[in-house]
């Protein structure tokens, strides 16, 4: 019953995160990370959260969107952009397919940020072999779908889409009922079956925002797009930045800027150019994760599964 | 006092039906509290288990990513399912006038009221965090069709304790009278409650026949719409195997079958045990069992329907889980479903040989038995195949925790039936003295208001039934157009010693960049130039972002035009590489871009999320109007019951 109560009381993280003093007995980040939250910020996060309180289902689904990319910016080097919203940026992923190598990287960089055990992996590379006997990869991760089916069905609202076109969870409020697992047409959520939940979490312990959730047990989680630092850190997304090959892009729709870690490009040229295809299409999920099909893969769900 | 209760006085007529529904009362054999015993020792293991999974996580259960769903809610679906057995005896054959149906409707009543309370109980163990339960009221989100699930179940539950509840007051009331002092003080106390003021008048009588018949009324669509619902939260999310639009019509069938089947074994069972053989007699199993069959065969109906399109057109995730269920992972039991649960059970009850009660009982266990299983292979297997591999992974596999809670669930459905009737009487008292003629005809009296009534509430069934079928509707998608191919890459040049001159105009929407480039004092001609703007996005300092590159024209003078994606001021550059291993030659300027146009537009609302959130407000609405009437009935009898009350009570004061 203890691994139950680990999840500790609802501090509205999002808000509360940048609320409580460094130092403070309910600060759960300790000293070790400067929150970077200016006192007029505080008070501008007070009255959002007044607001968030009376807005009722719809509003916390919209309203959490402005708080959860601005309130939250843990990391120290966070650059202070003014009003970010969904006007300034539309976080969406690029992967070139041509580039990857089935390294796997990617993977085990998540893995040992979000510290999950081995059989969760938000982010994973499925392979596959042609006629040929050619190996093929590809890396999944949530495809961020701006009508997502997991949202939709989600029955106490703990999955969330940000303003920004993130689509997150609530570690808080999940009840653990799996509809979302039921409705992601990637496979892209996991669920905390077993106790003890992991708890190696970086920076530890973790703030268990949405952004940043920490693993509890019952609970869904999934890719969060490292949430957590985009765009006002030096870091870039774990997988992005872990690509030796840069096959990974981490990129903003209305700036139409993307980067891998090694070059930036223009991001509508860029998916233009490469003939970028979105994943099952035809769900209507309208993802915003793109693939530059190269080296003859078919981006439409490998025949054979080879994990 | 007696003169008040005349109409309900006990004859001297063939079986004692107030004899028999005494029975219960009375002090209960030993083999009655071994069974008691040995049933709660089942469930308490079962809540034993329940709570070791609490604690070391659902994965003892059995539960992986690729099983994310299955016993439990199969468990939920089977035992709600059940339920609707009650509501079969007791609504659609009290509106079609099937009197002999009244031995076996207290029976049914209150299989259907425990069988959904503890269906609905399940749920608890197959959520991951039940302590955060209350978040379904506090966050709820009503496009979800769990949330709806919890709506339908709580609605309905609340109709079947009225449908229970109101054929107690007449009877309570002669039990009262002819046995006070073997109830009981217990039961004494509650049957006052239930039955204060009820005189058996003819104009009682009226209104609660009435009553009756309303609530029948409604509680049919209400266990249509819980099955339905329940189908729903599979159909709604395009997994193959559970988006299919025949599910809803389907649960509501297979919950009917297996209910009947269910009341069934429970007439079995305490006809059995009470000696209820002079009121349940092997007419009625003969009756149930045709029902049974005529339902099981529209089952098998509905499975071929449910295979047959995916099987037929060849999609490959369809045809995967329909393979799957015919000759892969979960063939050895959909086959056994086949046989058990639909054919052995209709050749049972056709041949007349096995027409008898142990035939029938014999088929209701199995009908029972591989409903279940039906419903298990239905849940596991979709949930086992990988929408990203195309492929099943491991299927459910049990553990000690989901068979003991699971089996828990099924013990407590026969204790908590035992113990109800060891509380209330087990047989409807009034219906079967009305079948045996002991009364006046209740049925004769009701006038045209309950007809009115009946008009209504049947009008309200079917609203219930439009929208419920309408919530199933899901938007369109959208198409996103292909990317056109684009520019040819550019030719490069080198020269010595160049330096390169960058101006930048902004013209409305368009930005020129012009860069000349000189060697010397001289025009490159045919030099490579590189344009870029600079972001601070995704890195600290400037991020390069390219423009374009143009070769230089005779003037040295190389020209792009863009439009930019945000407004503010940015730092333009131009880069020439003069060879191949020399150092980039790069001139900057800056430019304060006043007019800007993003690639990015939100997407357009889905065609159909307003009507989403229209029906929304019309369920509401409905489930207000639903219980108003449902709590009306009640108050209808009551009314009915009030004046006699305060003269019956003078009756008290006199003697």
């Amino acid at each position: 019953m203890t691994s139950l109560s680990g999840s500790g009381k609802r501090h509205g993280p999002r808000v509360d995160l940048g609320l409580t003093p460094v130092g403070a007995e309910a600060n759960p980040l300790g000293a070790e990370v400067n929150l970077g939250i200016t006192p007029a910020g505080e008070e501008l996060d007070m009255s959002r959260r007044k607001l968030l309180r009376g807005l009722g289902l719809a509003g916390v689904a919209a309203a959490g969107g402005a708080l959860g990319l601005v309130a939250y910016r843990d990391e120290a080097q966070a650059a202070p952009v003014e009003g970010a919203s969904g006007q300034d940026h539309q976080w969406c992923r690029v992967v070139d397919l041509r580039a990857c190598k089935g390294e796997r990287k990617c993977v085990s960089a998540c893995q040992e940020r979000h510290g999950l055990p081995p059989e969760q992996t938000w982010m994973r590379t499925l392979s596959w072999h042609d006629e040929t006997g050619e190996e093929f990869f590809m890396p999944v991760m949530c495809q961020m779908c701006q009508n997502p089916p997991c949202l939709n069905v989600c029955p106490v609202s703990a999955t969330t889409k940000t303003e920004q076109g993130v689509i997150l969870v609530d570690q808080d409020l999940c009840i653990g009922s799996r509809a979302c697992m039921a409705a992601c047409p990637y496979e892209a959520r996991y669920f905390n079956w077993n106790a003890p939940a992991p708890t190696n979490r970086m920076p530890e312990p973790s703030p268990n925002t949405p952004e940043f959730p920490t693993n509890q047990i019952g609970t869904v989680g999934k890719c969060v797009l490292c949430a957590d630092r985009i765009p006002y850190s030096n870091d870039l997304p774990a997988c992005v930045e872990a690509c030796p090959r840069g096959a990974h892009f981490i990129g903003d729709l209305v700036t139409d800027i993307a980067v891998n870690g090694q070059s930036t490009v223009k991001l509508s040229t860029f998916l233009r150019e490469g003939n970028a295809v979105r994943f099952k299409e035809e769900l209507g999920t309208n993802p915003r994760c793109y693939y530059i099909p190269g080296n003859g893969q078919t981006v439409g769900g490998p025949l054979e599964g080879v994990q | 006092m007696t003169s008040v209760f005349e109409s309900t006085a006990p004859e001297n007529s063939q079986p004692d039906v107030v004899e028999a529904a005494m029975r219960p009362f009375r002090p209960a054999s030993r083999q009655f509290w071994i069974a008691i015993a040995l049933l709660t020792l089942v469930v308490v293991i079962g809540i034993a288990a329940w709570i070791y999974q609490l604690q070391n996580g659902m994965g003892v259960a059995g539960y992986t990513d690729r099983s994310f769903w299955s016993i439990y809610i199969s468990d939920v679906v089977a035992i709600i399912g059940v339920s609707y057995g009650g509501a079969v005896v007791s609504a659609i054959l009290l509106l079609t006038g099937a009197s002999w149906r009244a031995p076996l409707v207290r029976l049914s009543e209150g299989m259907a009221l425990v069988t959904v309370m503890v269906g609905a109980l399940l749920v608890i163990p197959h959520l991951g965090r039940p302590d955060r339960l209350i978040n379904m009221v506090l966050h709820a989100n009503t496009a979800s069709p769990v949330f709806w699930d919890m709506v339908a179940i709580i609605i309905y539950t609340f109709a079947t304790l009225v449908f229970f509840l109101l054929p107690l007051v007449p009877d309570t009331a002669t039990l009262l009278d002819s046995h006070p002092d073997e109830l009981g003080r217990g039961r004494r106390f509650l049957f006052r409650f239930i039955s204060r003021g009820w005189v058996g008048s003819t104009e009682q009588r009226r209104v609660l026949h009435s009553a009756m018949i309303v609530v029948a009324i409604v509680i049919i669509p209400l266990a249509v719409s819980v099955h339905s619902v329940l189908a729903w939260a599979f159909a709604l999310v395009s997994r193959p195997g559970w988006h299919e639009s025949i599910w809803a019509p389907y649960f509501v069938i297979a919950a009917l079958y297996s209910g009947v089947a269910l009341v069934i074994l429970v007439a079995a069972g305490f006809r059995r045990g009470y000696h209820l053989e002079a009121f349940i007699t092997t007419m009625h199993f003969v009756r149930l069992g045709f029902i049974m069959a005529a339902l099981g065969a529209v089952y098998v109906y509905l499975t071929f329907a449910d295979l047959l399109p995916s099987a037929y057109v060849g999609e490959a995730g369809p045809n995967e889980v329909i393979y799957g269920t015919l000759f892969g992972g979960v063939a050895v039991w959909f086959w056994l479903f086949v046989v058990a649960g639909t054919i052995l059970p209709i050749v049972l009850i056709a041949l007349p040989w096995t027409r008898n009660i142990w035939g029938i009982v014999i088929a209701a266990v199995l009908v029972v038995i591989a409903m279940w299983i039906k419903r298990l292979i239905m849940v596991i297997e979709t949930s086992g195949y990988s929408r990203l591999t195309n492929s099943f992974g491991d299927l459910f596999q049990f553990t000690w925790v989901s068979a003991a809670v699971t089996l828990s669930a099924v013990a407590a459905i026969p204790l908590l039936l035992m113990l109800l009737f060891r509380v209330v009487p087990l047989l409807s008292i009034a219906e079967v003295q009305h079948l045996t003629g002991d009364t006046d005809d209740p049925v004769a009296e009701v006038s045209s208001p309950g007809k009115a009534s009946h008009g209504r509430a049947a009008g309200t069934a079917g609203a219930v039934i439009l929208l419920m079928v309408a919530l199933g509707a899901v938007g369109a998608t959208q198409a996103q157009p292909a990317y056109a191919a684009s520019d040819p890459a550019v030719l490069r040049a080198g020269a010595a010693d160049p330096t390169v001159n960058v101006t930048a105009v902004a013209d409305g929407l368009e930005n020129t960049l012009t860069a000349t480039v000189t060697s010397s004092g001289k025009p490159v001609e045919g030099a490579l130039v590189s344009f870029y703007e600079s972001t601070t996005m995704f890195a600290p300092g400037d991020n390069l972002v390219p423009l374009g590159a143009v070769q230089t024209d005779a003037t040295g003078t190389a020209e792009v035009t863009y439009e930019a994606a945000v407004t503010g001021p940015r730092t333009i550059s131009a880069t020439y590489l003069p060879t191949v291993l020399g150092d980039p030659v790069t001139g900057t300027a800056t430019l304060d871009v006043t007019e800007a146009v993003s690639h990015y537009a939100p997407p357009p609302p889905r065609a159909l999320a307003s009507v989403g959130r229209t029906l929304v407000f019309s369920l509401f609405g409905l489930v207000i109007i639903v219980f108003i009437i449902l709590i009306a009935q009640v108050v209808r009898v009551r009314r009915a019951c009030r004046p006699a009350l305060n003269e019956s009570v003078e009756h008290v004061s006199l003697t």
